[in-house]
């Protein structure tokens, strides 16, 4: 699902760390454990638009740490809202809702544990492409 | 690139494959999620009515409570609800009130039962509370107003007087949204329905206290905490259109006469 690629040109030290903090900047919610999903997008939004005159190895990583973020925020959006139906309307805990919740966890885990590792490898200059966001990536973000 | 398409697919199909399988186990009885639930319920509901019965006095009157009973069972056992489980509580009081508990706990007011005119209203009112049990309101509304964390550190010791006096406000007030005094209302005419009581009276009584309401506000409980109540009559009375209604007394004539005079006594 992860995958290390050549990058076209070796990036420098402040550009490694300005990509590695693109991934950081998704991980904001959970480190403040904030139950809303929309705050790791907003996060990782303002760390685009602030380096979308970057470099291309910037660019690159935060355009990947964007698209990375969207899907996860319709998932957890979806899984938050049916959660305050539950609490505060008619909704009931259903083996559906759990299921639901338990894949959602599965995944949110997967792309904590892909953020993490992706940060440190690109903060050392590595450079790591995921399973079609890199290619989706390489479509939207061009030298 | 024409990769993309396929990884979309297959990261799309994976997502919805893991849900899809997981979605095969009844979690709910694995997680015991409905026993934790009921426990929950159960502890919330013996805790305040142990602290109402602390500072309220409980009816002793044996043809009121046999009275009061008969028509809960006759409700019931028209709906198929097992009727042992609803706890009735009558309380010496001129408050005109009924409110439900959790953990199917009814308390009925002196005072609610004295101002009903006939048995089919207090049938009503009845059924109305039964409906918020079985439609799980009570517990809807408490996690609404308290939060779901309050109202577990209740059960696991939590003596916040302050925390504790406001649920039993919200408790006593019996303030639903509108919405569920509706679902409420019609529930309770169906059940009515079906166990040959016309709903018609229940409708009267929301009429009645609620003009009443203008000259004494403070004792009409019931119908002050249940706002709009001539539209929820409206409501009623719609509801009614093109129903064969029958009614057939739960009680004697002469029991229900007994049970009011009774009351009058204490």
């Amino acid at each position: 699902m992860i995958t290390t690629q050549n990058f076209p040109y070796i990036p420098g030290e402040h550009e490694a760390e300005k990509a590695s903090s693109s991934y950081l900047m998704s991980l904001i919610a959970f480190i403040a454990g904030l139950p809303l999903p929309i705050i790791n997008l907003f996060a990782t939004i303002i760390f685009y638009f602030g380096n979308r005159k970057g470099t291309y190895f910037v660019r690159w990583h935060c355009t990947q740490a964007l698209l990375s973020q969207l899907s996860v925020l319709f998932m957890n959006s979806a899984a938050f809202w049916w959660t305050i139906s539950i609490i505060f309307r008619d909704e009931t805990i259903t083996s559906n809702y759990l299921a639901y919740m338990m894949t959602v966890i599965v995944f949110n885990l997967a792309e904590f544990i892909a953020t993490i590792y992706t940060a440190i490898k690109t903060r050392k200059g590595i450079h790591v492409e995921w399973f079609f966001y890199g290619g989706l990536t390489h479509l939207l973000c061009k030298p | 690139m024409k990769k993309i398409p396929i990884q979309l697919l297959a990261l799309v199909v994976l997502f919805f494959g893991s849900w899809f399988v997981l979605k095969q186990v009844d979690w709910v009885t694995v997680l015991k999620v409905k026993q934790k639930t009921k426990k929950t319920e159960e502890k919330l509901g013996d805790f305040f009515w142990d602290m109402i019965k602390k500072s309220e006095k409980e009816s002793t009157s044996s043809f009121t409570i046999t009275a009061v009973n008969k028509l809960k069972i006759s409700i019931c056992k028209s709906n198929n609800i097992d009727s042992s489980k609803i706890k009735i509580h009558i309380i010496e009081k001129d408050e005109i009130n009924a409110f439900a508990l959790p953990n199917n706990h009814l308390v009925i007011f002196t005072g609610l039962i004295e101002a009903c005119e006939e048995e089919a209203e207090l049938s009503g009112i009845i059924g109305h509370e039964i409906a918020h049990m079985e439609k799980n309101h009570l517990m809807k509304k408490l996690v609404n107003e308290v939060g779901l964390t309050a109202l577990i550190s209740i059960t696991t010791g939590n003596t916040n007087s302050e925390l504790i006096k406001s649920i039993l406000k919200i408790l006593t007030s019996s303030s639903y949204s509108r919405k569920l005094e509706t679902e409420a209302d019609l529930t309770a005419v169906d059940y009515l329905i079906k166990a040959k009581i016309s709903p018609e009276p229940l409708a009267n009584f929301m009429f009645r206290l609620a003009q009443s309401t203008n000259t004494i506000p403070t004792q009409f409980y019931w119908i002050s905490t249940h706002p709009d109540s001539e539209e929820r009559a409206k409501t009623i009375i719609d509801a009614l259109k093109n129903k064969s209604i029958i009614n057939v007394p739960v009680l004697k004539k002469e029991n229900w006469d007994l049970m009011k005079k009774d009351l009058k006594k204490d």
